[in-house]
């Protein structure tokens, strides 16, 4: 770099004395600072901007393994528009991101109000809870898949030895109940990072305007209403976006409980889209994908300006 | 005074109430943390039964304790070669990422130029977009590079999520090391870089230990993209090889399970330890588990 300390330069280049002397310290810092950025920029733009493009591209072609295809336009999205699985999938990616979503809000709100309290032990049960967000998600996914099992699996073992409900359910394997497993297993993976973020939030709030609330002689609720809720909205907001993106283009949890069946009956986009490509169609696979794309670029754009406003204050 | 005989009473009543709060807290709390904890020792339960304890008589706890699962996943189906393959894959990528975006989050926190939001933007942005978007395409380039089915290529591949991460999170650490410092240095002689390698650096430690920590985690936990782009046996990562476990015709829950604590149990000890440092990343920069 060129930014070795001008004392050395006599000594090292007794040639040239003032090769530094072509910028100025300004200009310097300048270039210093762009080549710091440049590996990252050049690999991102590489990596994630020229195949955000041209997954688009590839969805307007007929491309498949082996075959670079030819431009037909729409066709591919025609296609899927009368394709069940894809309407399923549209379905199901809507359920599982709204009712996901809700139940970590709600789980996640609540147990961070619990633990925000000051308790003996509340550090130990902050870890426990953790857990499940420690855990890598296949393995998680894995695991329900195990306890979920007819034979073998931990739920019916339960529900029959307690006698709350004694009979042997094929959870995964049934139209009516894969789809609600699916999600007490996203639930159970995912509401960690509420907890968390809730929690930290919760823990900014400074504890006076809590006990002004109490001698103005404000409720339970008023409180909540008054001072927590402003104090962690926008953690609340952020969180929801990320976890909604991430959900909806999660992949693992249902391609390790039930690759999308039993009859599409749990088919995601990010599902659908790998069985295209499995199908080596990669036209109709990338269409699949960007299919989600403009409800997808809303969120992240919003997500985007609010994370970037927030550091900004910082 | 009415007041005083008054107040025993109410405070009484008020310390009865906080008890039944008490109670009912730690109630739920338990609730919370045993639904937490039965799937984990499901798993780790599981592993360590005989094929006919989890077929047949199935129970809460395993009546002959056999690490039988092990044997074969490790003798077998040498699964340590996966590990061995998600070691190579996750050690590269937190490396390279550590160190390439040490120097981009510093140039962003440290300098003001042109096109710097738009930087840090694109960085945002691509920490956004999903792996689901891009694999096909991916898959595509590194066919054309010759990096399809090989280590190499999927740790190129895994950059594009873990580049975005730790530039977004070692920015929040960088930008708690005062200015001040850097510049004391550099009147001592140090340049821009050695105050980066010898000041910021040192004091963002912490912060650079759970980027990494998390760097390593979302390489050594990614399916999707090793799916895509590794189609030989030799070359499968660890959830790879256990994707392909539960894929073939005979389901075998106990290998099945041993790999699952094999590949979870450092992980989750990692993150019990250094826990603090981890919380402060997640919620610094909404980390995706």
């Amino acid at each position: 770099m060129t930014a070795t300390p001008a004392a050395d330069i006599p000594t090292v280049r007794p040639a040239a004395p003032h090769p530094r002397r072509r910028f100025s310290a300004a200009t310097q810092d300048a270039i210093f600072a762009y080549g710091l950025v440049l590996p990252v920029v050049l690999l991102l733009i590489g990596l994630v901007g020229y195949p955000f493009f041209y997954a688009i591209y590839v969805s307007f072609t007929d491309r498949v393994v082996g075959n670079d295809g030819q431009w037909i336009g729409l066709a591919n999205f025609r296609y899927l528009a009368g394709a069940p699985a894809f309407s399923s999938a549209i379905w199901n990616t809507v359920v599982l991101v709204v009712v996901t979503g809700l139940l970590k809000l709600a789980i996640g709100l609540g147990l961070a109000l619990l633990v925000n309290q000051h308790l003996p032990g509340r550090g130990l049960f902050r870890s426990f809870l953790m857990l499940p967000w420690a855990m890598p998600a296949f393995v998680a996914y894995l695991t329900w898949r195990v306890m979920f099992q007819p034979i073998g699996g931990g739920i019916n073992l339960v529900l029959t030895n307690t006698g709350l409900y004694p009979h042997i359910v094929d959870w995964l394997g049934q139209r009516s109940t894969a789809m609600p497993s699916v999600i007490l297993a996203a639930v159970w993976r995912g509401f960690p990072f509420w907890f968390v973020s809730i929690l930290a939030a919760l823990q900014t709030i400074p504890n006076e305007l809590y006990e002004a609330a109490r001698v103005d002689g404000a409720t339970a609720w008023q409180r909540f209403r008054n001072v927590t809720w402003p104090g962690i909205r926008q953690v609340v907001i952020i969180t929801t976006l990320l976890s909604s993106i991430w959900t909806a283009n999660s992949f693992e949890h249902v391609w390790l409980l039930t690759q999308g069946g039993p009859s599409d009956a749990t088919m995601v986009f990010p599902v659908l889209a790998y069985f295209g490509m499995q199908t080596q169609r990669l036209g109709e696979a990338a269409a699949v994908s960007v299919a989600m794309l403009p409800v997808l670029m809303i969120l992240v754009f919003v997500a985007t300006s609010m994370m970037q406003n927030r550091e900004d204050r910082d | 005074m009415a007041s005083t005989r008054k107040s025993p009473m109410f405070a009484s009543s008020v310390s009865r109430q906080l008890l039944i709060g008490r109670i009912f807290t730690y109630a739920a709390l338990c609730v919370a943390v045993l639904l937490v904890l039965f799937p984990i020792y499901w798993m780790v339960i599981t592993s360590l039964k005989l094929p006919r304890e989890i077929y047949r008589v199935p129970s809460l706890w395993p009546q002959v304790v056999t690490f039988n699962n092990y044997r074969i996943l490790i003798e077998d189906k040498e699964f340590f070669l996966n590990i061995r393959n998600s070691l190579i894959v996750a050690g590269s990528v937190t490396v390279i990422s550590v160190i390439i975006s040490s120097l981009c989050a510093y140039s962003l926190v440290r300098f003001r130029y042109r096109f710097q939001g738009l930087v840090g933007r694109l960085i945002l942005f691509a920490y956004l977009t999903p792996t689901t978007l891009l694999f096909i395409p991916l898959s595509i380039l590194m066919a054309r590079l010759g990096l399809g089915n090989s280590l190499h290529g999927l740790i190129l591949v895994y950059l594009t999520f873990s580049l975005p991460l730790s530039t977004w999170l070692l920015q929040g650490y960088f930008r708690g090391v005062p200015r001040e410092l850097e510049e004391q240095g550099m009147i001592d002689g140090l340049s821009r870089m050695g105050a980066l390698i010898r000041i910021v650096i040192p004091l963002s430690a912490p912060g650079i230990a759970a980027v990494a920590i998390f760097t390593f985690t979302g390489a050594w936990n990614e399916l999707l993209l090793a799916l895509v782009l590794i189609t030989s046996e030799s070359q499968r990562t660890a959830p790879l090889a256990l994707n392909y476990l539960i894929t073939s015709d005979v389901l075998p829950w106990g290998p099945l399970m041993a790999g699952a604590v094999l590949s979870s149990v450092p992980l989750m000890i990692l993150y019990f330890v250094a826990q603090r440092y981890m919380v402060q990343g997640m919620t610094a920069g909404s980390v995706k588990g």
